[in-house]
C-alpha cells in the first residue's frame, strides 16, 4: 500500500472517532441535514463527513473558515495576500504557513490534509497543490471559491451577495456548522452602509503601469463600487478584472480612484505610477488626491467584502470634493 | 523614386496611427493639438483630452516609428554581415541578450540604466554568439545561426530565472507583455532614446551601403575591394547592436520586423544596399506604426502586445519568402 494512502486511511478513522464527540470548533449541526455533494465549478464535493484537515490557499479561504469558527481545522495556510483581519488574529495565530505563494503538491501532501480550500480555480494545477481529480483520487477533497470559477456555466454572471452568502452557506454544510450568525453579520454590516448620491465615477487600479489592470464588470470590484455608490468607468468589459488602457481612463476622467494596497503593488507605487506618467498627472482624482485604498486580501470575494464595502463607504464620504 | 513614396507612405501612417485610439477623438481635433503643440492656432481639446493626444498617443507612434525602422535595419546589417538570409537580431542572440540586460536593471530598479544595460547585454549575446561560432573553425553562417540559439537559449533561461525569482504578485503580467514586445508605456523619453539610436547608429548604418555591398561577394571579394573586413563587421554589427539594444529597452523584443522587412524590401528594389538600407528603415517605421495601431485598437479596451501582431503577420510572410526562394533557386 503507498505511504500516502496509509497515512490517509489512518487519519480517516481518526477523524471518524474525532467526529463523534462535539469539537471546539463553530457549532455542530446534524449530519443529516446535508448529504447531497456540492457541485463546485464542475467538480462534485461530497458533504457527508466535515473534513478535519483543511489547506486553506488565499486570504479569502482562510478568513472564510475563521469566520465560521472553523479555524482549529487549518493544518496550514499559503498564498495569504495580507495579514489576518485583527478580530481572527488571535484565532489563527499558531496555524503553519506552509508557503508565500501556491504551494507545491509535496507540501500539500506532507501537511495530510482531507481537504484543501483554494480562493483561485488555477491554485489547483499539476505545478501548484496538484489537479482536483488528483487529489481526489488521493481522498483529498478540494473547494474553490465559487465566485472565482472560470468556466462559462460557473461563473456568476454578476457577483452579488447572494453568491458570498452562497459560498457561506456551501462551506457550513461541509464542516456541519451554522452559518446563521455569521450571514447576520455579515447582512447587518451591508445594511449599515449607505450609497453615496452625488453621482462619482471610479477607477479600481488593482495594478500595472504601462498597461493598467483594473477591476471589471462583473467581479468584486464592481460589487463593492455598486454597494458604495460609485459608477466603474470599466463597467462595460466583462470580466472581472481585466487589462485596460490610459486613454479610455483619461477619457473618463473618473472622480476617485480606488487603489488596490498590495505587498507587492502598494497604493504608494501606484500612486507614483499616476503622478509620473504626464497624462494620467492631469486626471482630476490625481491632481486633488481622491484616492480610495482597500487592501488587497478584501479585495477578492468573501467574507472580508462587506468590510471592505463599509471602509471604502466611509473613505467616499470623508473626502472632500470641493 | 520608390524613396519619395514609402516616405510620403510613412508620414501618412503616422498622421493616420495618431487619429486612432480608444477616445472619442476626431481626427481634425488631433492634429488641431499637434500643431497647437508645434505653436500653430488654439488648443482645440482640454487640457486632459489634449494630454490623450500629446502625451499618450503621439510618443507611442513616433516610437513605434523609430523602433521599426532600427530594428529593420538591424535587420538588413545582421543579413549582409552574416550572409545569411535568415539572420536578425533575434536568431543571432542580441534580442535575448538585450532583453537579459534590461530584466537584470528592470528589477534592480533603475530605469535610466535601461538602454545601456539592454546594450551591453546585446554586446555580450553578439560577442557569445561569434565566439561561439568560430570557437571550432571558421565562422560559416549556419554555424552562426546554431550558437545564436544556444545563446538565446541561455539568455531566456537566465531571463526566466530572474523573473521567476523576483516577480510578485501579478507584476509578471506586465513583464511578459514587455517580453513580447510591447510600445504601451512608450512616452517622450522612449521617443528620445529611440531617436537617439537612430541618429548615433541608424544613420551611418543607412550611409553604409557600398561596404555592404561589398561583403555580399565574400570576405576576399570585400578585401579586394578595400574593404577592412575584421574591423567592419565588427563595426557594423556594434552599431546593429546599439540599434537592437535601445529598441529593445523602450519595446521589449518585437520579433520579425528586422527578419522579414529587409526580404520584402529586397522582393521591391533588389539587392543593393544603398536603397536597400534607407528603405527598409521606412518600412520597417511605416509597418510597426501599423503593428502597434492594430495592437491597441483591436481589441478596444484591452491591447494585445505588438510583438504579438508583428509575429502573426511576419509568420506567414516568412514562410511565404521561403517558399518563393526555393521555386526561385
Amino acid at each position: 500500500m503507498p505511504r500516502p494512502l496509509l497515512t490517509f486511511s489512518v487519519l480517516a478513522s481518526a477523524a471518524l472517532l474525532l467526529a463523534g464527540c462535539a469539537t471546539a470548533s463553530g457549532t455542530p449541526v446534524p449530519s443529516s441535514t446535508n448529504t447531497i455533494p456540492i457541485d463546485n465549478c464542475g467538480v462534485e464535493v461530497p458533504v457527508a463527513a466535515p473534513p478535519q484537515r483543511v489547506i486553506a490557499i488565499k486570504s479569502t479561504s482562510t478568513e472564510m473558515l475563521l469566520a465560521l469558527g472553523l479555524g482549529d481545522r487549518i493544518v496550514g495556510t499559503a498564498f495569504q495576500d495580507g495579514p489576518i483581519p485583527a478580530k481572527w488574529a488571535a484565532a489563527a495565530s499558531g496555524i503553519p504557513v506552509l508557503a508565500d505563494k501556491v504551494p507545491s503538491q509535496e507540501v500539500v501532501l506532507n501537511a495530510n490534509p482531507d481537504f484543501i480550500y483554494a480562493g483561485w480555480e488555477s491554485n489547483f494545477s499539476a505545478d501548484g497543490a496538484g489537479t482536483r481529480s488528483e487529489l481526489a483520487n488521493l481522498g483529498i477533497r478540494t473547494y474553490v471559491s465559487p465566485s472565482a470559477c472560470k468556466e462559462a456555466a460557473y461563473q456568476p454572471k454578476r457577483l452579488t451577495f447572494d453568491d458570498i452568502d452562497q459560498e457561506i452557506n456551501q462551506i457550513a454544510a461541509i464542516f456541519h456548522v451554522d452559518d446563521a450568525s455569521l450571514l447576520a453579520e455579515q447582512h447587518a454590516v451591508l445594511a449599515a452602509i449607505r450609497k453615496d448620491t452625488r453621482g462619482l465615477s471610479a477607477l479600481w487600479f488593482s495594478s500595472g503601469s504601462d498597461i493598467p489592470y483594473v477591476g471589471a464588470g462583473i467581479g468584486p470590484p464592481q460589487l463593492i463600487l455598486d454597494t458604495v455608490g460609485l459608477r466603474n468607468i470599466a463597467a462595460d468589459v466583462k470580466d472581472t478584472w481585466a487589462s485596460y488602457n490610459w486613454e479610455s481612463v483619461i477619457a473618463a476622467n473618473p472622480n476617485v480612484i480606488v487603489l488596490v494596497d498590495a505587498s507587492w503593488s502598494t497604493a504608494e507605487k501606484k500612486i507614483g505610477v499616476l503622478e509620473g506618467n504626464p497624462a494620467t498627472a492631469k486626471l482630476d482624482a490625481v491632481k486633488n488626491h481622491r484616492y480610495l485604498i482597500i487592501p488587497f486580501a478584501s479585495s477578492e470575494a468573501g467574507v472580508s467584502t462587506v468590510d471592505a464595502a463599509a471602509d471604502l463607504s466611509a473613505q467616499l464620504k470623508a473626502l472632500n470634493l470641493g | 523614386m520608390w524613396t519619395i513614396v514609402l516616405a510620403a507612405a510613412l508620414v501618412a501612417s503616422i498622421t493616420f496611427a495618431v487619429t486612432f485610439g480608444p477616445a472619442n477623438i476626431t481626427p481634425l481635433e488631433v492634429w488641431g493639438s499637434i500643431l497647437h503643440h508645434l505653436g500653430i492656432g488654439e488648443p482645440p481639446l482640454t487640457a486632459l483630452r489634449d494630454s490623450i493626444v500629446w502625451d499618450l498617443r503621439l510618443p507611442r507612434v513616433l516610437t513605434a516609428g523609430a523602433v521599426g525602422a532600427g530594428l529593420a535595419l538591424a535587420g538588413v546589417v545582421m543579413q549582409s554581415i552574416t550572409r545569411n538570409p535568415l539572420a536578425d537580431p533575434y536568431l543571432l542572440g542580441l534580442s535575448s541578450g538585450a532583453s537579459l540586460g534590461a530584466v537584470a536593471v528592470l528589477l534592480l530598479g533603475s530605469a535610466l540604466l535601461l538602454p545601456v544595460a539592454a546594450f551591453l547585454g546585446a554586446m555580450v549575446a553578439l560577442a557569445a554568439t561569434l565566439l561561439l561560432a568560430g570557437a571550432f573553425g571558421r565562422i560559416t553562417p549556419g554555424r552562426t545561426v546554431l550558437a545564436g540559439i544556444a545563446v538565446s537559449a541561455l539568455a531566456g533561461a537566465i531571463t526566466s530565472l530572474i523573473i521567476f525569482w523576483t516577480v510578485t504578485g501579478d507584476s509578471y503580467r506586465e513583464i511578459l507583455g514587455w517580453l513580447l514586445g510591447s510600445l504601451a508605456g512608450a512616452r517622450w523619453p522612449a521617443v528620445g532614446i529611440a531617436a537617439t539610436a537612430i541618429l548615433i547608429a541608424g544613420i551611418p548604418i543607412m550611409m553604409s551601403g557600398r561596404v555592404l555591398d561589398a561583403f555580399a561577394f565574400g570576405d576576399t571579394s570585400a578585401t579586394t575591394l578595400g574593404v577592412n573586413v575584421p574591423a567592419t563587421r565588427w563595426i557594423m554589427l556594434t552599431a546593429a547592436a546599439l540599434l537592437t539594444g535601445a529598441m529593445v529597452s523602450v519595446s521589449g523584443a518585437i520579433g520579425f520586423v528586422g527578419l522579414i522587412l529587409p526580404h520584402a524590401v529586397r522582393l521591391l528594389v533588389g539587392p543593393r544596399h544603398r536603397l536597400l538600407l534607407p528603405l527598409s528603415a521606412l518600412v520597417g517605421a511605416s509597418f510597426l506604426i501599423w503593428a502597434d495601431t492594430a495592437a491597441r485598437s483591436l481589441f478596444d479596451p484591452r491591447e494585445l502586445p505588438v510583438g504579438i501582431v508583428t509575429a502573426i503577420i511576419g509568420a506567414p510572410v516568412f514562410a511565404a519568402l521561403l517558399a518563393r526562394r526555393r521555386v526561385s533557386s
